[in-house]
């Protein structure tokens, strides 16, 4: 025997019941609290459309208790209501409800400005809406792509009709469902119809079916995100058939939200499904010959039927209940529950004792997922509807008639849904606690168009997102006289079906975390790795200053192998690289290297890196870290545009690279390798083969830092081997790591910009001081005429080194002031372990066709003075 | 998303590519000869056509190569994918 666990009560369930079924035999019938008033709510519509039966299954709040399946050992939970659902001390609000406007929200809590923090605390409190878990284990949610010819929602009569229709030929067809066919519909006609298509379906090749799956939204495409108990799937299909079906009409009365009043389907699910009958004495509001159906189900189940509400089409019902022609339903009696109807005819009213009160009224489309594909781009023909969702009130005939039209590609007829009739009380918007009185009152106070009426009431803006109240608000502003715009359902989005949080984050591919070969070994080391771009990278293994100090005067390593690393041949190849760097590429002998800037067409600084010229023609090129995919794109976009034969090969992640930098780089290299390292053989601005400790290497002299220092680009694989072997042999020289906190200060001592942190993207290479990477004596490169142009004009902006008072390492991002005004702005600064004082870079605004030398930076005083601060000569970095 | 078919790998998900504005911009024969206006008007103005389009998109989570496409604009159909320096198919 299985058992649900149920506030702390053991709850039996049997086979075919779900959350609500079992609770229901168990004797709960108050579900839920409402919003607002916390009114009590029971089961309503038994197909997942309203709020009425949310509950909490196993920690997960706002579950649907009415489509979610029952299993053994399941948690589940009222939520909402002081101290609970079943006696709720704030349900004294539904009385105060004339102390509650419509537009409360907007009009209470204005003044003082604090009231609103303090009522905020106690109404969110108070409100229904559920806890969220603790402690929850975060779960991955994955997407899955499927890629089809025609996709079918809905796997009811004309969704079934519509998937063998399409699949006619051998088209690939993809059906989904909320449940399953036929899953929640009482024993009549219409599930014998369901079961002999759903066969036909599956022995249909080339359909494929998703149960449990719920059409989220439709967006451009069309693609249709399905969210499913595990994954969400993203489906890319040619054509949608919608077939989604109707809703019975939720009619407005005193009283309507009472529990023990159903919409006809969800009574007689109960009834035929589940075999539970939903009272013991019920009237039932006949609008629809499916009233019929729902009359047997429910006789059959037990329920003693004491009056039948029928309209004239609707032949009389053989039971022998009492048949009242021609009358309405004026209120629902009770507290807990229904106790009594008032039901009015032309002689007058009538009270009837009834514990349930079955609305079999007329459908309304569910047409959330249509109406958004309309707004689509390529609407029309793509997305279709098919059965009730377009013919409301449709027969089992018309319906596979339907279905099979919109499978095939073919029009469908269509018919307009009934004119929905407004009582003149009780809740339109059960979700929010809507009233008519509401809608009235805001209309009077000049709120006059669906769309507005739903912002200012929040009608249709609770979790059955407007499937029981859309209808009826738009027939609301289009009684009192509202134009046909202003009438209008309000606008249908996303999600049309509850989805998880994680489902939404699930295939969000662009966290994409790059690692070197060596981050275990950072990780081994101390270090605090933090995102650097795509990369993750080391910021310090301790003490920044420390690793500071080892730069400067003994010698350090830093892990660089997230530079974009290129090998550029074939036979124009050089031409490539002539043509698109603004520097002399031709003149750079086998065995030297540059500093490059790399330009946009428009001159603006688009990334920097290193030039190698390799001894057979061939060029190895560096980028930033974050600029490498963007580099080779560019690249190969030129080599394409002008037909030039050269080859690109990407290596940044078959490479690994170690910066060896200090005073002391030669002396440690000189231990672990036989090829000469002295400044003469191997001086600054070269690059060598060097094996160091058996590993093949490529070794750069630049120097980032301002210190000797010596790159090696290695094989990937060996960056360890190589890693450790300079600890090891330099133990004695004082070796230890530096990561990206000590860079950002040595590089600053240099008076070296951060690429996109110290630049801006119109930066040309004369606002960063860097004109001399630019050989305008080249005939043509890349960004030139651009920058031919752009030296015409007066430079009104500059990249200059600063000098700050006091400790001034927390003034990034502060404005630089003149005389009050802003002229610039700090985008680098450090107090300088090396210089004793504080330095940053900054953008400078001119000023009367000059550039300030005093601003000031927040309190600080700063001035304008030449770069690099450190070593400017270069003599230490030549070393 | 669309399904986009790279000339090189055959048709693969919108995400493995990057987009690269419209394609067959021709380089001013004289770009000196140009007024400050003209040469801006090479420089940054495209054209935004309700209708097909002609771009350029590179596989760059794939063969990394750059191709031509004809787009709609309003649905997003993808009419041709060909190489760089080739004609679309009529
Ligand atoms: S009764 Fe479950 S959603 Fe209406
Ligand atoms: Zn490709």
């Amino acid at each position: 025997m299985a058992w649900i666990e149920f506030e702390g009560r053991r709850v039996r369930i049997e086979a075919g019941d779900t959350v609500a079924s079992a609770l229901f035999r168990h004797g709960v019938r108050t579900f839920t609290r409402s919003i607002k008033s916390h009114r009590r709510r029971g089961l309503t519509c038994l197909t997942g459309d309203c709020a009425n039966c949310l509950v909490r299954v196993d920690d997960e709040p706002g579950m649907r208790s009415c489509i979610t399946p029952a299993r053994d050992g399941m948690r589940v939970e009222r939520e909402g209501g002081v101290p609970s659902v079943e006696r709720d001390l704030l349900a004294a609000l539904d009385r105060l409800h004339p102390l509650l406007p419509v537009g409360f929200y907007s009009k209470t809590f204005i003044r003082p400005r604090l009231a609103w923090t303090v009522a905020e605390r106690l109404i969110r409190g108070a409100t229904g809406i559920g806890r969220l878990p603790t402690g929850v284990r975060p779960r991955i949610s994955q997407v899955r792509h499927l890629h089809v010819e025609v996709l079918v929602i809905g796997a009811g009569v004309a969704g079934l009709s519509a998937a063998l229709s399409a699949s006619e030929g051998g088209r690939s067809v993809l059906l989904c469902d909320e449940g399953e066919p036929g899953w929640l519909v009482a024993p009549g006609p219409t599930i014998e119809r369901i079961c002999s298509l759903a066969e036909a379906v599956q022995r249909a090749a080339s359909i494929t079916t998703l149960w449990h799956h719920a059409a989220v939204g439709i967006y451009e495409g069309p693609l249709v995100p399905l969210a499913g108990p595990e994954r969400l799937v993203h489906v890319h299909p040619e054509r949608v058939v919608v077939a989604t079906g109707a809703l019975e009409s939720l009619q407005t009365f005193r009283g309507n939200d009472l529990p023990g009043v159903w919409l006809g389907r969800g009574a007689a699910r109960l009834a035929g499904r589940h075999g539970l009958s939903p009272g013991r004495r019920a009237v039932i509001v006949a609008e629809t010959a499916e009233a019929l159906e729902h009359l047997g189900a429910l006789g059959s189940s037990g329920s003693k039927l004491v009056a039948v509400v029928a309209s004239d089409e609707i032949p009389a019902p053989t039971a022998g209940a009492r048949v009242i022609r021609g009358g309405a339903v004026m209120a629902a009696l009770g507290r807990r529950g229904v106790r009594a109807v008032v039901i009015r005819t032309e002689r007058g009213s009538e009270r009837i004792a009834c514990d349930t009160l079955v609305l079999s009224t007329r459908r309304f489309p569910r047409d959330a997922l249509l109406r958004m594909a309309a707004d689509l781009p390529p609407s029309g023909e793509a997305v279709v509807g098919a059965g009730e969702v377009v013919a409301p009130g449709c027969s089992l005939d018309e319906a596979e008639q339907s279905g099979a039209l919109a499978g095939r590609g073919e029009a469908v007829p269509i018919s307009e849904p009934p004119a929905p009739g407004l009582g003149a009380e009780g809740l339109v918007c059960p979700c929010e606690d809507v009233s008519v009185a509401d809608l009235e009152r805001a209309w009077e106070e000049g709120w006059r168009s669906s769309e507005i009426l739903k912002r200012y009431t929040t009608a249709t803006m609770g979790p059955c997102r407007g499937a029981l109240c859309g209808w009826a608000l738009a027939a609301f502003a289009r009684a009192r006289g509202a134009d046909a715009l202003a009438s209008a359902r309000t606008t249908a989005r996303p999600p049309a079906r509850p989805v998880r949080l994680e489902q939404l984050a699930a295939g969000v591919h662009e966290v994409v975390e790059k690692r070197t070969g060596l981050h275990h070994l950072h990780v081994s080391r101390g270090a605090r790795v933090d995102w650097s771009g795509r990369w993750k990278r080391p910021f310090t293994y301790g003490d920044w200053r420390d690793e500071h100090r080892a730069v400067r005067e003994r010698v350090s390593l830093m892990d660089v192998g997230t530079l974009g690393k290129f090998l550029i041949g074939g036979p124009d190849g050089r031409e490539l690289l002539e043509r698109v760097l603004p520097c002399r590429v031709e003149s750079l002998e086998p065995g030297r290297c540059r500093y490059v800037v790399v330009l946009d067409e428009g001159g603006y600084v688009m990334d920097d890196g290193i030039l190698c010229a390799l001894g057979d023609g061939r060029a190895y090129l560096t980028s930033t870290s974050g600029g490498a995919e963007r580099m080779e794109a560019w690249l190969r976009g030129w080599a394409d545009r002008w037909g030039l034969r050269a080859h690109i090969v990407d290596r940044t992640s078959a490479l690994g690279a170690i910066n060896v930098a200090g005073p002391r780089a030669r002396e440690l290299l000189s231990r672990l390798t036989d090829d000469p390292v002295d400044a003469s053989a191997f001086p600054y601005g070269a690059h060598r083969h060097l094996t160091v400790a058996g590993v093949p290497c490529r070794a750069i002299r630049v120097g980032f830092v301002g210190e000797l220092s010596f790159e090696l680009h290695h094989p990937r694989s060996r960056g360890f081997e190589l890693w450790t072997a300079l600890e090891q042999s330099g133990a004695d020289l004082g070796v230890r790591p530096h990561g990206l906190d000590a860079l950002d200060v040595l590089r600053l001592e240099k008076g070296h910009p951060y690429l996109g942190q110290d630049t801006l993207p119109d930066d040309h290479p004369d606002k960063l001081g860097l004109g001399w990477t630019v050989a305008m004596d080249k005939p043509w490169f890349v960004g030139r005429v651009a920058l031919q142009r752009m030296r015409e004009l007066p430079l009104e902006r500059r990249l200059v080194g600063l000098e700050l008072d006091g400790d001034a390492s927390s003034l990034r991002g502060m404005p630089l002031a003149l005389d009050g005004r802003v002229v610039g702005r700090v985008t680098s600064c450090a107090l300088s372990p090396a210089l004793g004082r504080s330095i940053g870079l900054g953008w400078l605004r001119a000023v009367d066709g000059g550039f300030p030398q005093v601003l000031r930076a927040g309190s600080a005083q700063a001035r304008v003075v030449p770069t690099p601060f450190y070593d400017p000569e270069g003599v230490r970095v030549r070393a | 998303m669309l399904l986009i078919r790279c000339p090189w790998c055959g048709p693969r998900d919108e995400v493995e590519f990057r987009y690269g504005g419209q394609a067959g911009i021709s380089y001013p024969s004289d770009p000196d000869a140009l007024s400050d206006e003209e040469w801006a008007d090479y420089l940054f103005m495209r054209d935004n056509p309700k209708g097909e389009f002609r771009e350029r998109w590179v596989h760059a989570h794939g063969c990394r190569r750059w191709f031509n496409a004809v787009r709609s604009t309003v649905t997003h159909e993808i009419r041709a994918t060909f190489p760089i320096g080739e004609e679309p198919p009529a």
